[in-house]
């Protein structure tokens, strides 16, 4: 393109790429699966160890730390100076989202990694990772204080799962983010992969056994998120449309224009939030519980979440209405 | 008293030379392929019913900046006299600013690494009493600039004789960057 003023690419440049999206997608799946295992590990009854429920409990443990670390890594790596990320961590401005969520994780971080020493204490102990030792006897002075650790840890999360749709709704230049329903919707979606990472990671690697009773339970909890996720993407678009101009005008692009547009119809709408439905209603009303369903429900739980984040940051971005 | 900053762009004397684009390009020595300020020329209307709209694209130095308030560290700041500026010393390229700010003004400079925008030239002339590079050199003198609280500026006489239009006003960034909306050619109205 010749315009007399110029070449636009630096007006088409998506500012803020694929790892935001997966790192959005890793913030919400690390406090999602700790709000899941504390819910649980709080309801759970003593003489059902070792269930789905002790498994659900170490999963959110592990994958809690993990997803967070990658997601933090990600974040920095994607900074234009990663180098300086630290001025992060001495220069705060309080009217920034950034910074605030910066601050939260600066928390966050820590505290799931001591709950996590704490949930596996003795097998970290007899393991191959027994040179960690020290650390965990640190750690473990900290038990007593395990119940106020885990109410900590459990408003943190829900502070770090709901800021990731602050940080995008802070911006007025961008009508898909600009939205109050986006923390509520990253924070449900959140949890919905975080029930579904804990209990695929509690399937795998914790050997639990499930039955009837558990299952059920399982698709119920999945299914009552995705019943407020579907309302939350509608008042997200009937919202831009209501609001008009450029809200309206992006909300239509976003719903019918190219690949974005496929993405969230099949891939957030029918696969992520429809096939849940669909299992569940047919496995629960058959009383077919199986653990396969569970299996399939859970991917396509966590598909569509990912899938969400990315549409999010890119429709967002691409289509301002402008 | 403080300084009262504001640029005015007359649509009707502009006529999209990119004089002012080139002025602060070597200013400011903006990187190739990257503007700090565009003049974008827009054809309205079916033939032979034309007009031709000259529209300045470049930071409006918000009051209430969006940029300002999502910079986590503080690097995106106002001037005592409310010029927003870039602290490089303080920005970690997050890009956050870029993604606020609702004019499209901002952009990562590969050279410093830094978020980049249109400084109405602050540093290097406006603090020394100069005006912007673009003022300087627009050959038909479309663009006013100066200390709105002086009553005997250019720039003071400049908004009291024309009607001025605020880009987006409806989103209540407050610019001090206003134009004068371009009358020639046939209307729409
Ligand atoms: S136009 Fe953009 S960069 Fe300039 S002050 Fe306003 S928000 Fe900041
Ligand atoms: S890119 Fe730099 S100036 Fe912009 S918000 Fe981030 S730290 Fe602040």
């Amino acid at each position: 393109m010749n315009n007399i003023w110029g070449s636009m690419s630096q007006y088409e440049i998506i500012n803020w790429p694929w790892p935001i999206a997966v790192y959005l997608f890793l913030a919400g799946i690390s406090a999602g699966a700790i709000i899941i295992a504390l819910l649980v590990k709080w309801n759970k009854h003593d003489n059902e160890v070792p269930t789905i429920w002790d498994a659900m409990v170490k999963a959110g443990a592990i994958i809690s730390p993990l997803t967070i670390v990658v997601g933090l890594l990600l974040l920095i790596g994607d900074l234009g100076k990663p180098l300086s990320f630290y001025l992060l961590l001495i220069n705060y401005n309080f009217s920034s989202v950034m910074t605030l969520g910066v601050l939260a994780l600066f928390v966050y971080t820590p505290f799931a990694f001591i709950f996590a020493g704490l949930i596996f204490e003795d097998k970290i102990k007899n393991s191959f990772l027994s040179f960690l030792y020290p650390i965990i006897g640190y750690i473990k002075s900290y038990s007593r204080y395990s119940k106020n650790i885990e109410y900590i840890l459990f408003f943190l999360a829900i502070v770090v799962g709901a800021y990731t749709g602050f940080l995008l709704s802070a911006n007025m230049s961008i009508p898909m983010w600009n939205s109050p329903v986006l923390p509520i919707l990253f924070l449900a979606s959140g949890i919905s992969a975080g029930i579904a990472g804990n209990i695929l990671v509690g399937l795998l690697f914790f050997k639990s056994s499930i039955n009837k009773e558990s299952i059920k339970y399982l698709l119920m909890l999945d299914l009552r998120v995705i019943l407020v996720e579907i309302p939350l993407l509608l008042i997200l678009f009937v919202g831009m449309i209501y609001t008009g101009g450029a809200s309206k005008i992006s909300a239509m692009q976003a719903l019918t224009i190219g690949n974005w547009a496929m993405i969230f119809w099949v891939g957030v709408i029918a696969f992520g939030l429809l096939t849940p439905l669909l299992i569940a209603f047919t496995a629960l009303k058959n009383h077919a519980y199986k653990v396969r369903f569970i299996i399939i429900n859970s991917l396509v739980v966590i598909v569509g979440v990912i899938l969400l984040r990315f549409y999010v940051v890119y429709a967002g971005q691409l289509f301002t209405g402008v | 008293m403080k300084k009262k900053y504001r640029m005015i762009h007359d649509e009707n004397l502009c006529i999209g030379c990119q004089a002012c684009s080139v002025a602060c390009r070597s200013e400011n020595k903006v990187p190739d392929d990257l503007f700090r300020l565009q003049v974008r020329v827009k054809t309205e209307g079916v033939f032979p019913d034309l007009r031709m709209d000259m529209k300045r694209h470049s930071c409006v130095m918000c009051e209430d900046t969006p940029c300002v308030t999502v910079c986590p560290t503080g690097a995106s700041f106002k001037t005592e006299d409310g010029l927003v500026q870039v602290d490089p010393k303080l920005c970690v390229s997050c890009k956050y600013c870029i993604v606020a700010c609702p004019y499209e003004a901002r952009f990562i400079n590969p050279v410093t690494k830094n978020a980049d925008k249109c400084t109405f030239c602050y540093s290097n002339r406006v603090s020394k009493g100069q005006d912007p590079a673009c003022v300087t050199v627009c050959p038909t003198d479309a663009l006013v600039f100066g200390d709105i609280n002086d009553t005997t500026s250019e720039v003071y006489k400049k908004a009291k004789e024309s009607t001025l239009v605020y880009p987006k006003a409806h989103l209540g960034t407050k610019p001090k960057l206003a134009f004068v909306p371009n009358k020639k050619g046939v209307s729409y109205e």
